[in-house]
This record gives structure tokens, C-alpha cells and sequence, in this order.
């Protein structure tokens, strides 16, 4: 306390708190901005990281689980096509069904993968495990959760989880946040996956129990996940499969990122005015609450230039009294900011609307400072124009 | 330190940006170790004549000699020296940095003319302690009373060898207002300071060697003849 004491001029506490609400104004806002883009991001990678394939149709999913069936034959037919390096079949279902048809970006989602193939995104070959492990070979009964999937149901390794009537699932694993999709995903075994679809689908039962078309459970898919070779075009090898295995829905890697930039255009523009509005509030605040505290003391300056004060030496007092100012002001803006975005974010229940990255917060101290400075500056500069009598005159 | 003032005038702007001449063409001299009182009505110019020979406000007209120096045409900077090494004030509201306690208040000027801080702390307490107000060293100015506050103003200004005093008593009860004259008549007397006072009060201005009235911004008379 004494430090901070002598660090602080006397008489500027309520500036420290005004620079403070400022910066925590900025932060709040710039985390909420950060966590916006790293979901964009995180989703940006996924999709370019490998070509997604499903079954011509429209199968029982929309949007990342559209498609229809997707035949082993069609796996085995891509798997053949030159600088194909993989294929994972999937099964991907929304964990709801009577909100399938909304997709939003915060949809959960049940995967169904098989562990005894590597995963075919080149952006995650792994997905991050915080506690317990990941799917292995011969599993069934069990899902690993994803973060904020987990968060909002107070899952834990050793826990069960109903993914449908009657059909329960033991947790065993965590997954650690990603910031994207996957924080949102339930990730099961193949054929559990293939169970669930079984249940809600009564056509498919039909079908399947009727022997349609020769179908088996391997047949079972909606959709894969292929990996290139390295050197290869992942969008001249998406063209290549769509031309050389037909009956497939091929999503191109560089035309789905676009329409993925284009379709979240809308919270880039929001994300752009929230920090932009950040920049404009904290800056703003910041300056106002520098400057006016400088002015506040235009006597005080006044009486300094009457005792031998060059412009020089107020100009120094001044922006050291500013610096030091700005910094606890902007130390405790970012402590206020990341209190309040925590305790939002733990009653969120398992929803993370904040991010605290180490750039936002190196940025907005640097902002604090900096502003703080030039406010200092501009306002020293007015004053020190000043006769000395006439500050103190202004200031009395 | 000898002080002459050739043809001082000062204008200032009302509200309406109308001219309002305060002083016209005033001449003032004041010998090394000569105590003068500056007297007069309200309004007659008394204050800004005192700030313009303190250099806190800029000339329309004339110029100001410190010894052989014209110091009125000197630059800005230069001008600062001048204010720290040569001249103190001593104002009627004290005029005490609200920051900073009473000793560093007195220390001020020493700081910006870069005199060694253990010469001017050696000195600041030596003078504090004869004013009476050394115990309170450590006080912040809103912690004195306003005789104390105005002993710490005083302690500020007199190391140069010119005070300007402008109505160093005005708020100040008959014993504190005593202290304050006493004090400024020894500096005269003892150190050869040049002391100009701006006062109302006839016993004030009747302590001095020499006392100018000034009518409307003009100089009227002179009373007594230097050094008493």
C-alpha cells in the first residue's frame, strides 16, 4: 500500500479509477471480440484443414452433419484416388434433433470416429485432452466431452452421460478447450455412434433391417474426413474425388472457408464494432480522465512556473505523474475486467463469452499507457502556453 | 538586488474582448535591501504590477532591469531561471501545493534551479524551525491552520534576493499578520533582500522605507525616502 502510495501522486485516486473503468471497459470489450474470432478461427482451420465428404442427399443433419449415407464402398473408392493419404468415416448428429434444423455456432454435436484410424485434419490431428484420455481401439460405452459441453452438464472422467433413452455412456475423458467446435462436441466409438443414428432414424432402421440395398453397418456413415498427401492442392484433390468417385457431396477446403468467412461476415463486422467501440469508450475515458486531471491542477502548474519551473521540467513531472497514473489505472482496469469477465463466465454454465488473451491485455496496457501520455502531453502543452499568472488565475 | 521598471503597462481583455487598460506607463526602483509597500484602492493595478516585476505575466510595454540585466527581454526559459534563482513570492492565498507537505513545498524552488538538496533541506529547516512551523514538516497543507500555511508560504519565497509579497497578510489575524511583517523587515535588514509589498494596511505600508500609491494604473505619490 505505502508503494502504491508513493507511486500515486496525491489526489489522483479517482483518476486511477477512471482509467481504470476505461481500461476494463476496453478489455471486457476486446476479450468478448477475441473470443468471437478465435471461434471464427478455430472453425477457419477445421474446415481447411481436410476435405469433407458425404453421401449424395441430404440425410437426416443440416449443416455440419448434412448429407447422406456415405457407403464403405465410396470410403474405399476415395481412399484409391491419387495423393489421398486417408479417410476417417464419421457419423455426426446433432445432439438434439428438434433443433437440428437451426444451426447455430454454439450446436452440440455428437461425432462418432474411429479410433483405430488417425484423425485426417491436418489442424487437429489431436484433440487436447485435460483430464482422463481419448478414444482407443475397441471402446465402446464411452465418450470423451468436449470443454464447454462438459462445463454445462458438470461432467467428470468416471461420470455417465445419456446421449439417448436408455443408452448411457461413461466419461472418460475431457477434452481442454479449443475455443471452436469441438469445445461443443460429445465424441463417441464408430459403431455407438452407429447405434444412436439407428435409434432415431425409424426410416433407417427400415432400411437397414430390411436389407435395402445391401446395406451393413459399415455402410453406416455421413460423412468423412479425407487427408492429402503432403505437396498436394486440397482443393484440385476435393475436384478430383467429386469427378472420379460419383454419388458424393465434396466440399472444396477453399470455397467452404469462404463461405464460412462470408456466412460469419456478419460477426466479424460485430466483432470489428465492439472493438472498435472498446478502443473508442476506453480511449476515450482514458484521455478525458488524464486530461482533466492535468488541467484540474493548472494552479498548481501555475504556482511551479512562478517558483522556476522550465516547460521542460513540468512537462517530465507531468508525464511521469501520467505514466505512473495510467499504469496502476490501467493494472487495475485489466483486474477488473478479468474479475467480472470470470465470474460471468462461471455462471455461463459452460458458456465462454471472454478471452483474455495475452496480446489483448499487453495491448490494452500499452493503449493505457500511451494514451495516458499523449493526454498528459496535450494538456501540459495548453497549460505551459499559460503565463504563470494566469494559471494560477484559471486554476483558483 | 536593485530593481528599475521603466514604463510598465498592461492590458487585459474583458468578457466582451473589450480592452481594459490596468496599468499605464508606470516607473519603479527599488535598491538592494530596500523594503518598498505598494499602495492603493482596489482595482488600481497594485497586484499586476507586482506579477509583471515577478515576470508571471508578460509586458504590453516597458521593461524590467534585475541589476544589469534586462530581464523582461529575456526568452521564456531563461526568464524561469530568473524566476527561481531571483525572485519569491509570497501570495495572499499562500498558494501552497495541495500535494505536497509543507517541506516540500518550501524545497520547491530549490528543485527547479537544481540548488544541492542537502543545502536547501538544511536551510528550509533552519528557516521553518524560526518561523515556528518546522513541527509540521510532514503536514500536507489542508492539516495547517492558515497562519501556519502562510509561515510555510514564506519559508518558500525568501531565499532570492527579491520578495514580492502581495498581500502577504490579507488573511491573516492581527499576531500572525505581525509574525509575517517582523519577518519581511529582518530580511531586509539582516540578509540585504529588496522587498516589495503589496498591501492595504496602513501599518504595513508605514514599516516600509518607501511607499508608491498607485490611482488607476498611474503612479500618484512616493512616501518616504529609502532606507529607514
Amino acid at each position: 500500500m505505502v508503494a502504491i502510495r508513493r507511486l500515486l501522486p496525491r489526489g489522483y485516486l479517482f483518476t486511477v479509477l477512471g482509467i481504470a473503468v476505461g481500461v476494463a471497459g476496453l478489455v471486457a470489450l476486446g476479450a468478448m471480440a477475441e473470443r468471437i474470432t478465435r471461434f471464427i478461427d478455430g472453425g477457419d482451420r477445421f474446415v481447411l484443414g481436410q476435405i469433407s465428404v458425404a453421401g449424395e442427399g441430404m440425410g437426416m443433419g443440416t449443416g455440419f452433419t448434412a448429407g447422406g449415407l456415405l457407403r464403405a464402398s465410396k470410403i474405399e473408392q476415395i481412399a484409391r484416388v491419387p495423393a489421398v493419404a486417408a479417410v476417417q468415416g464419421q457419423v455426426m448428429l446433432p445432439l438434439n434433433p428438434t433443433t437440428s434444423q437451426f444451426l447455430t455456432l454454439t450446436q452440440e454435436l455428437i461425432l462418432g470416429v474411429d479410433p483405430a484410424v488417425r484423425m485426417s485434419n491436418r489442424e487437429f490431428r489431436e484433440l487436447p485432452v485435460r483430464d482422463g484420455r481419448f478414444l482407443r481401439p475397441g471402446d465402446r460405452g464411452v465418450v470423451v466431452v468436449g470443454a464447454d459441453f462438459g462445463a454445462s452438464r458438470r461432467l467428470r472422467v468416471g461420470g455417465s452421460l445419456e446421449l439417448a433413452s436408455g443408452r448411457t455412456f461413461q466419461v472418460i475423458g475431457v477434452l481442454d478447450k479449443t475455443l471452436t467446435a469441438p469445445d461443443r462436441f460429445a465424441i463417441v466409438p464408430l459403431d455407438d455412434a452407429r447405434d444412436l443414428w439407428l435409434r432415431r432414424d425409424p426410416l433407417l432402421v427400415q432400411v437397414f433391417t430390411g436389407g435395402a440395398g445391401g446395406l451393413g453397418r459399415g455402410d453406416l456413415n455421413t460423412g468423412a474426413a479425407v487427408a492429402w498427401a503432403d505437396g498436394a492442392d486440397p482443393d484440385a484433390l476435393a475436384r478430383r474425388i467429386q469427378a472420379e468417385v460419383p454419388g458424393l457431396n465434396v466440399t472444396i477446403p477453399g470455397e467452404l472457408s469462404r463461405l464460412l468467412r462470408q456466412s460469419t461476415a456478419f460477426f466479424s463486422a460485430l466483432l470489428f464494432g465492439v472493438g472498435v467501440l472498446g478502443l473508442v469508450i476506453g480511449g476515450l475515458s482514458l484521455s478525458n480522465t488524464v486530461t482533466a486531471a492535468v488541467f484540474e491542477r493548472i494552479r498548481d502548474f501555475g504556482i511551479k512556473r512562478a517558483l522556476g519551473a522550465t516547460d521542460g521540467q513540468l512537462l517530465r513531472e507531468i508525464l511521469g505523474e501520467a505514466l505512473g497514473v495510467s499504469v496502476i489505472g490501467g493494472l487495475l482496469g485489466v483486474g477488473l475486467a478479468l474479475a467480472v469477465g470470470t465470474l460471468v463466465d462461471a455462471r455461463g454454465e459452460g458458456q465462454q463469452l471472454f478471452l483474455f488473451s495475452p496480446r489483448l491485455l499487453g495491448f490494452s496496457l500499452g493503449f493505457s499507457v500511451v494514451l495516458g501520455a499523449l493526454a498528459a502531453t496535450y494538456a501540459t502543452l495548453r497549460i505551459v502556453r499559460l503565463s504563470p499568472a494566469e494559471a494560477i488565475r484559471r486554476g483558483a | 538586488m536593485l530593481v528599475r521598471a521603466r514604463g510598465l503597462a498592461k492590458t487585459f481583455h474583458g468578457p466582451d474582448g473589450r480592452p481594459v487598460p490596468v496599468l499605464h506607463g508606470v516607473d519603479v526602483e527599488v535598491k538592494p535591501g530596500e523594503f518598498v509597500a505598494v499602495a492603493g484602492p482596489s482595482g488600481c493595478g497594485k497586484s499586476t504590477l507586482l506579477n509583471l516585476l515577478g515576470l508571471l505575466e508578460p509586458l504590453d510595454a516597458g521593461e524590467i532591469w534585475l541589476d544589469d540585466v534586462c530581464v523582461s527581454r529575456l526568452s521564456r526559459r531563461a526568464q524561469c531561471g530568473v524566476r527561481g534563482r531571483s525572485l519569491g513570492y509570497v501570495f495572499q492565498s499562500f498558494l501552497l501545493i495541495a500535494g505536497l507537505t509543507a517541506l516540500e513545498n518550501v524545497l520547491l524552488a530549490a528543485r527547479y534551479v537544481g540548488r544541492p538538496r542537502p543545502t536547501a533541506l538544511a536551510d528550509a529547516r533552519v528557516l521553518m524551525d524560526r518561523l515556528g512551523v518546522a513541527h509540521r514538516a510532514d503536514h500536507y497543507p489542508a492539516q495547517l491552520s492558515g497562519g501556519e500555511q502562510q509561515r510555510v508560504a514564506y519559508c518558500r519565497a525568501v531565499a532570492p534576493p527579491l520578495v514580492l509579497a502581495d498581500e502577504p497578510t490579507g488573511n491573516l489575524d492581527e499576531g500572525h499578520a505581525a509574525v509575517i511583517l517582523a519577518e519581511l523587515r529582518a530580511l531586509c535588514r539582516e540578509r540585504g533582500t529588496s522587498v516589495v509589498l503589496v498591501t492595504h494596511r496602513a501599518d504595513a505600508a508605514a514599516r516600509a522605507d518607501r511607499a508608491l500609491h498607485l490611482r488607476a494604473g498611474r503612479l500618484e505619490s512616493q512616501e518616504g525616502d529609502g532606507h529607514s
